[in-house]
């Protein structure tokens, strides 16, 4: 099994990513690279589904950091849902969670940004 | 048929080359190894982390990237911690080069990196660095106490 592969669909305004596997400093290439092809192409409300996430790395949570501020500069932003427990301890350890919108999963996560993208 | 345990401390090593392919490798082992240490799952997994963020900082920062070189943990199993060293030829980093970031103006002031060393201390009891200028050999020892 390969280390990381990552599915991509969309839900209206908001690309949503679903990583799955282990985010680390050997796979964060690839992760980056997924985030910034939606930012290239204008899509700045990601929810990143972390179902299938095993575990992420500082690497993994640098790429996220390095693109907030131009997402939220666009006006949109980047979410979190289904976060397993060891990955929730990690960006709740940094404070993160107080960084990023977390929700239990990805149905929470489209119902919160929905009033928003209509308006 | 009985089998004696011994009580005396444990260790061995993992030699590896400087390539972040290896690094789930090593993750899993940490991980294993804490498990067989008596840590439950989640602090397994917050070793694991610390584990990944040492490796990782070797390959990237004291070899560069350099994919030629070796990084060799070493785990012993005591009676009081886990601890796992990880020696290196690489640039050395004594602890008092060690400056952990503020994760409140960190998430003020977002930027990427500086967060793999914060994560080291705050998963593990203690991270002490040491560097051994005469040999060359440098060293990331985490600790985790068996409570």
């Amino acid at each position: 099994m390969a280390d990381l592969s990552i599915a991509m669909r969309q839900a209206g305004d908001v690309a949503i990513l679903l990583p799955a596997g282990f985010i680390n400093a050997h796979t964060v290439r690839e992760f980056e690279e997924a985030l910034e092809g939606l930012v290239r192409d204008g899509r700045y409300t990601i929810l990143l589904n972390c179902r299938d996430l095993h575990y992420i790395s500082s690497a993994g949570l640098g790429a996220i950091m390095g693109l907030i501020e131009t997402v939220r500069d666009h006006k949109g932003d980047i979410l979190l849902s289904d976060l397993q427990p060891n990955v929730f301890t990690i960006f709740d350890t940094l404070g993160f969670t107080q960084l990023y919108r977390v929700f239990g999963d990805e149905d929470q996560a489209l119902a919160a940004v929905a009033p928003e993208r209509k308006g | 048929m009985s089998v004696a345990v011994s009580m005396e401390p444990a260790e061995f090593r993992l030699v590896i080359p400087s390539q972040t392919r290896y690094l789930n490798l090593v993750t899993g082992l940490a991980k294993r190894a804490s498990l067989v240490a008596g840590l439950d799952d989640a602090t397994s997994a917050k070793v694991s982390i610390a584990v990944d963020e040492a490796v990782t900082n070797v390959i990237l920062h004291a070899y560069h990237g350099e994919g030629e070189h070796s990084v060799e943990l070493e785990l012993r199993f005591t009676e009081e911690a886990l601890e796992i060293h990880i020696l290196h030829s690489g640039q050395g980093l004594r602890g008092d080069q060690v400056v952990l970031p503020d994760p409140k103006e960190y998430i003020k002031h977002p930027r990427k990196g500086g967060l793999g060393l914060l994560l080291m201390s705050r998963f593990m009891d203690e991270v002490r660095f040491k560097a051994d200028e005469a040999s060359g050999r440098n060293e990331c020892c985490l600790i985790k106490k068996l409570d």
